[in-house]
């Protein structure tokens, strides 16, 4: 018989022959009726069909024949016997209608009790074989399968499991085929066919889950022994994946537990090409469901369940030490992905057990070993990232199950905080991968301390309030072998930066390794996020060990811990090489941390316990011992990067010296100035820099108090000033000079309880001031340039002020003489300056405009110390104290240096401008001089 | 000539109990245009049973009809295409005028008799004058019969009575055919009709084939129980296999196929059915499907000059699609749906049966293994 041509054909084929089969049996013409569904049937002989489409007919066709069955079930025994339908049936001529016509009949027979079910079961399973064509068999025996559902006998589970079973075998047998089919070109094709066709080998399976229900003693014994083994037989790699996984997912996971072994030793035996991890990681996802429907059952069952005898993780270890000894040819990016998902088993199984994970990172290590570790693929470098840093999304399951009230399971922060401190290999396997992996992993690592620790303290906040009584969740740092491990870890990240170029180019892949090491050559000072975030780790380290003291109140025992652990933190940085200036800053700034709780707890034992003299002299003595090991620090900055940052290493002598002098350590005070004065001499050289140096000198001496002892004060001031005096450019020698001045005029503090009027004790030698006013007076007027020389007169005049007005005349020696002669100094000045312009009345004008528009800016931009700045409203530009114009950009607070003004049209107007800064200046001088008058009256002898 | 005289007779011969008589339809085998496919119905009688009736004269319109005696004969002759010379066609001539009266399509004229196996014949009623209409009973008591009916494409067996009204110008007869079926089970080896062959024509022959009979005894019996089982049952017991050997064969393609195929039996009744299964070794051949036919082969003639003609009994799709090594395809073929022809055997003809096995590749080419398979008629 023939079938039709296209599958439209086809389907319209059926659908007439069902309505002419439908009209026959009402008319109970059952032969005819029979004769057209065998027309209709054969259309499923049609070799044409795609899987899909062959579907589409089948469907219809299923329809027909349920149609079809009915009748002959309501007609059974008055019209016909089935029995004897059953055999006519059978002179069909072609095998697949015939077998179809056989299904339909035997199974309405099936309905009947008196039918010998067994018997048609066995001849319709039996002659299926006739049927050899892959897609046709499957879709037939899919078809027994479908019609037989209901009417397998009741009382016999065996028979019904070894129908079932048999029925799959045969089916998987064809499947398989089906991939050899064909030219071999089109085996692409063939395998997506197969993945289409794969439902169908499925439902047997899911058919047999659903027969046997709890029936272990038989799974065990007949069903997945059978399975398993056909699996194995049919070595093909799509069946193999595919079935494992079914079995994995169709059958309770209680039976899988019980036969772990089994199905794990299955795998053993597959096609070397199948993937065992999706497989087994399948089945792990459903042993973790087991644990959590038996945590969700019961919360309270995790120690004594029944499940927790068996040595899960056991089994799985002893699997994968027999899968490395008889599968050598695992690939890592296989292996990794097998290990990594065991890693996920024993976190859901046993989420305390770091045992397990060190055995399971050692295997990693020793299978990389032996791999060798320059052969590590890109691929498998990715494999190691996620492995290492714990991407894997079932992790993170894990992690965001800390949410729930279970304390079961652990936060990813606690996990890989643990994970650090107490599995070595994972330390090793680390320790083999790229420097750049090894980066982006310690990265990812930190970020994930990090972080959980921001997220965490919102919770914590928010638990606090719910629950009082604990937060847990805080990850604490035990002891310093944890902090040794830690550090170890971000080994890589510490150096990174510090190898040769020749590295860099070898190591062909980290662009941001490139990025960065092209910074590094040019020495500057860019920030740099991963150094960053190791000055952050550090602070992270302290704080939490802080933390822990504040929880035990023993802080008297723990300074010396955490001075252990930060000298700890020290040393694995110093490997930093030049990143110091990064990470060394935070070290030092905790070292300060601890010098002032290191001073309290003196202070206090001083107050409470003057008479334990042990103690008092233990912790002066700790104190200098950590001002030593700053200083060490400052050291070893300065020495490992070369006149990089000296600038920063000044700062930070003075930032100690001023600590120190805070802590009336007045020795250890004067030598950090000295190392700073040290620096400045040696190793400043940049005009600019010296000047800022000179100014950051002063304001910390300006604030030393012990120092008055020992006459080092004055030394450092003069030595300070002098200094001041030689700098390079003549307006730097002005403004440092009159600058130091202060050093000669302490105010007060009131911090520490000093007050002006009160305290009589202050260091003031107003005969000094007035020398240092003259020698930079003295200076500003040798300037060449007028208009410079002006400002800075004009600046003086202001220092002069602040004298005046804060001391009396006697004191400092700033008279009244004096400042009437400097103001008419800057007036002879500024009438010479206007002299060089002819258009007076522009400059009455633009000073006019400078005038109304100034106020508001000085108000703004002013400040205290650095006195000269200027702005122009117009164009925001400032003067800088080094005499530089300076662009302020309003909107975000920002400021860029104008190097050179360009000779543009505004560029000329604004320089043009700009020269009348010193008389907008003076302007506003005499105009703060006039507004005194009300308030002082000795500003009333002063003449404007 | 009947055109132009009618026959002053009119004969009628009627069996006893012929309406209730099983009947088997008979479709003409030779699609000779002139018969159209008309169906004839025959009664069935078997061998060693009697065979009554009564023939009934009409005359016509009253006249008397002077005649030298009726006979009444029965006959059974093997007729046979005659495709070469054979010489005793003067006695055909009278039987060839006398069956153009019967009107029926059953008898090809292009056959003819080549050997009458049978031929009794008595007289009904002396020389006389028919004047009106008369009955006749007739009887031949346990009448042997030695061969099936069959109707062949170049041989008939066929059976008839034959009246006839014996007269000095043109005999009047009429004949009535009717079909034999011969119950005899196991058919034979294939040598021992050929052993009967050499007793034919004597009157020992029927004797002889009563007493094979009669040692065959247990075996018929036998197969008429399986074949009856399975008429009823649904699934063929093969418990019958005690009947004959199975046929086991080994065959193959070099380095291309290798088969092993199994029927139960090589002995079937016409009721049975052919259970067996397919066993592939070896395939390289993109099968497309694979058919079991039963092929009916006729040959006839004498031995110098054998006419073979094949035909396909049946035809049976076993298996779709290719097929792998080791696997089993099963065989299952029911006979009693089928309109069959037994073994049969005689000196003029024979008719033997043939299961075919054909495999059908993907390019269309066909392979395909025959073995002989015996079939016979039980009860």
């Amino acid at each position: 018989m023939a079938y039709a041509d296209s599958p439209e054909n086809a389907i319209a084929v059926i659908k007439q022959r069902t309505a002419l089969m439908n009209r026959c049996l009402s008319q109970h013409k059952l032969m005819e009726s029979l004769q057209h569904t065998s027309i209709m049937l054969t259309e499923l002989r049609n070799p044409n069909l795609s899987p899909k489409k062959y579907y589409e007919v089948y469907v219809i066709i299923f329809d027909s024949l349920t149609n079809l069955s009915t009748y002959l079930i309501e007609n059974h025994p008055q019209n016909h016997h089935l029995a004897d339908l059953y055999e006519l049936v059978q002179y069909t001529g072609n095998v697949v209608p015939r077998l179809y016509l056989m299904i339909t009949v035997g199974t309405s027979y099936l309905t009947f009790s008196d039918a010998p079910k067994k018997e048609i079961l066995k001849d319709m399973i039996e002659m299926c074989r006739g049927v050899q064509n892959p897609i046709r068999g499957l879709f037939l025996r899919y078809y027994l399968s479908q019609r037989t559902k209901e009417l397998l006998p009741e009382d016999d589970l065996s028979f019904d499991s070894q129908f079932i079973m048999n029925n799959f075998i045969e089916m998987n047998k064809l499947w398989v085929r089906l991939q050899h089919q064909g030219p071999l070109r089109e085996r692409e094709t063939r395998t997506r066919e197969r993945k289409e066709l794969q439902i169908l080998v499925g439902s047997q399976l899911v058919r047999l889950s659903q027969i046997i229900d709890d029936n272990f003693q038989m799974y065990k014994q007949d069903i997945l022994p059978t399975i398993l083994e056909q699996v194995i037989q049919c070595r093909d790699l799509v069946s193999q994946e595919y079935l494992l996984d079914i079995i994995c997912q169709v059958f309770t996971d209680e039976f899988h537990l019980k036969t772990l072994d089994t199905l794990l030793q299955t795998t053993l035996h597959l096609n070397p090409d199948v993937s065992i991890n999706k497989i087994v990681l399948t089945l792990v996802d459903r042993l973790n469901d087991f644990v959590t429907r038996q945590l969700e059952d019961d919360p309270n069952a995790v120690s004594s369940n029944a499940y927790l005898d068996m040595d899960v993780f056991g089994t799985f270890w002893d699997y994968l030490t027999v899968l490395n000894h008889e599968r050598p040819d695992l690939s890592l990016q296989q292996y990794i992905p097998l290990i990594e998902s065991v890693i996920v088993l024993s976190l859901r199984w046993y989420p305390n057990n770091f045992e397990n994970l060190n055995k399971l990172f050692e295997l990693v290590l020793q299978k990389t070993k032996d791999y060798g570790q320059k052969n590590i693929s890109l691929e498998s470098e990715h494999l190691f990232l996620v492995l290492l840093s714990f991407q894997n999304s079932k992790l993170q399951l894990t992690s965001t199950s800390t949410a729930s009230p279970n304390s079961f399971a652990t936060s990813k922060k606690h996990f890989i905080f643990q994970l650090i401190s107490q599995c070595q290999a994972y330390k090793n396997i680390l320790a083999l991968q790229s420097i750049g992996l090894q980066k982006k992993v310690v990265n990812e690592i930190i970020d994930i301390l990090m972080d959980t620790e921001a997220e965490e303290s919102n919770d914590n906040e928010y638990e606090s309030k719910l629950h009082p009584s604990g937060n847990s969740a805080h990850l604490v740092i035990e002891d310093k072998l944890q902090v040794q491990r830690l550090l170890s870890i971000c080994e890589p990240l510490i150096i990174s930066r510090s190898g040769p170029p020749t590295n860099v180019a070898s190591s062909n892949t980290n662009i941001d390794e490139v990025f960065f090491n092209r910074h590094d050559e040019e020495e500057s000072w860019i920030l740099d996020p991963i150094q960053e975030k190791l000055a952050h780790l550090i602070h992270w380290i302290m704080n939490t060990t802080s933390r822990k003291q504040t929880k035990k109140n023993k802080s008297q025992f723990n300074l010396e811990t955490q001075l252990e652990i930060l000298l700890l933190i020290k040393s694995s940085f110093i490997k930093g090489g030049i990143n110091v200036k990064y990470t060394f800053p935070a070290i030092i700034t905790n070292f300060w941390k601890l010098i002032r709780k290191c001073h309290m707890i003196h202070q206090y034992i001083l107050k409470e316990r003057a008479d334990n003299r042990t103690l008092l002299s233990h912790y002066s003595n700790l104190l200098k011992q950590m001002f030593k090991f700053v200083s060490r620090c400052i050291n070893d900055i300065f020495n490992s990067c070369n006149n990089s940052c000296t600038d920063l290493v000044l700062k930070l002598n003075l930032q100690c010296a001023t600590l120190a002098d805070q802590l009336q350590l007045n020795e250890i005070s004067y030598d950090f100035f000295s190392q700073a004065f040290t620096i400045f001499e040696e190793s400043l050289s940049d005009s600019k820099t010296q000047l800022q140096a000179l100014i950051y000198m002063a304001q910390s001496l300006q604030k030393t108090r012990s120092l008055y002892k020992e006459t080092y004060y004055d030394s450092l001031i003069v030595r300070c000033t002098l200094h001041g005096s030689k700098l390079l450019k003549k307006q730097d020698q002005c403004r440092a000079v009159y600058l130091c001045s202060h050093l000669w005029w302490a105010t007060e503090i009131s911090n520490i309880g000093e007050e002006e009027g009160i305290t009589d004790s202050f260091f003031r030698d107003g005969k000094r001031v007035l020398e240092c006013l003259q020698r930079s007076l003295r200076v500003a007027d040798s300037i060449m340039d007028n208009e410079q020389s002006c400002e800075l007169m004009v600046e003086i005049l202001n220092r002069c002020l602040y004298y005046f007005i804060h001391g009396d005349e006697a004191e400092t020696h700033i008279s009244i003489k004096y400042i009437n002669g400097l103001i008419e100094l800057i007036k002879t000045n500024l009438k010479s300056l206007k002299l060089e312009d002819n258009s007076t009345s522009t400059v009455t004008n633009s000073m006019n405009d400078l005038h109304i528009t100034g106020d508001t800016n000085v108000k703004a931009n002013a400040t205290a110390n650095d006195g000269p700045g200027n702005t122009e409203k117009d164009a925001n530009v400032a003067i800088g104290s080094d005499g530089v114009y300076i662009q302020l950009n309003t909107l975000n607070g920002s400021s860029t240096l104008i190097h050179g003004i360009i000779a543009t049209a505004s560029g000329s107007k604004l320089l043009h401008q700009l020269k009348y800064t010193p008389i907008y200046h003076f302007q506003r001088t005499c105009d703060y001089i006039e507004s005194q008058r009300e308030v002082d009256d000795r500003f009333k002898v002063i003449y404007v | 000539m009947s055109i132009f005289f009618k026959p002053p007779i009119d004969i009628e011969i009627l069996f006893d109990n012929e309406e209730s008589r099983k009947h088997v339809d008979i479709a003409p085998r030779s699609s000779n245009s002139s018969y159209k496919s008309m169906k004839e119905s025959l009664p069935v009688y078997e061998d060693g049973e009697s065979l009554g009736g009564i023939v009934t004269m009409r005359v016509r319109d009253g006249k008397k009809v002077d005649h030298l005696g009726i006979k009444v004969s029965i006959i059974g002759s093997i007729d046979m295409i005659k495709s070469h010379g054979s010489s005793n066609s003067t006695s055909k001539k009278a039987t060839s005028i006398t069956s153009s009266s019967s009107s029926n399509g059953s008898v090809d004229i292009r056959k003819n008799s080549v050997d009458q196996f049978l031929c009794q014949s008595y007289d009904l009623c002396p020389a006389g004058e028919l004047q009106h209409s008369q009955s006749f009973p007739f009887l031949f008591r346990d009448l042997s019969k030695r061969y099936e009916s069959y109707k062949g494409r170049n041989v008939d067996v066929a059976y008839f009575v034959k009246v006839t009204v014996m007269r000095k110008s043109t005999d009047i007869s009429k004949i009535k055919r009717f079909w034999v079926y011969l119950y005899n089970s196991v058919a034979a080896a294939p040598n021992t009709p050929s052993t009967h062959e050499s007793q034919s024509n004597s009157e020992g022959v029927t004797a002889d084939n009563d007493a094979a009979d009669t040692a065959n005894d247990d075996k018929p019996k036998n197969g008429a129980q399986g074949g009856a089982a399975n008429g009823t049952q649904v699934l063929p017991v093969s418990h019958s296999s005690s009947d004959s050997k199975p046929v086991r064969l080994d065959i193959g393609i070099e380095n291309c196929l290798h088969i092993e195929f199994e029927y139960a039996k090589s002995q079937y009744s016409l009721k049975e059915v052919i259970v067996g299964r397919i066993y592939f070794l070896l395939t390289r051949l993109r099968i497309k499907h694979m058919e079991l036919s039963l092929i009916t082969r006729e040959s006839s003639g004498l031995q110098t000059s054998n006419v073979m003609t094949d035909s396909t009994a049946i035809r049976y799709e076993i298996m779709d699609g290719s097929s792998v090594k080791g696997e089993t395809i099963p065989i299952r073929l029911f006979l009693s749906g089928y309109d069959l022809t037994p073994n049969m055997s005689c000196n003029y003809f024979n008719v033997k049966n043939y299961l075919s096995l054909v495999i059908i590749d993907e390019d269309g080419r066909r392979y395909f293994k025959q073995s002989e398979i015996t079939l016979y008629r039980t009860r």
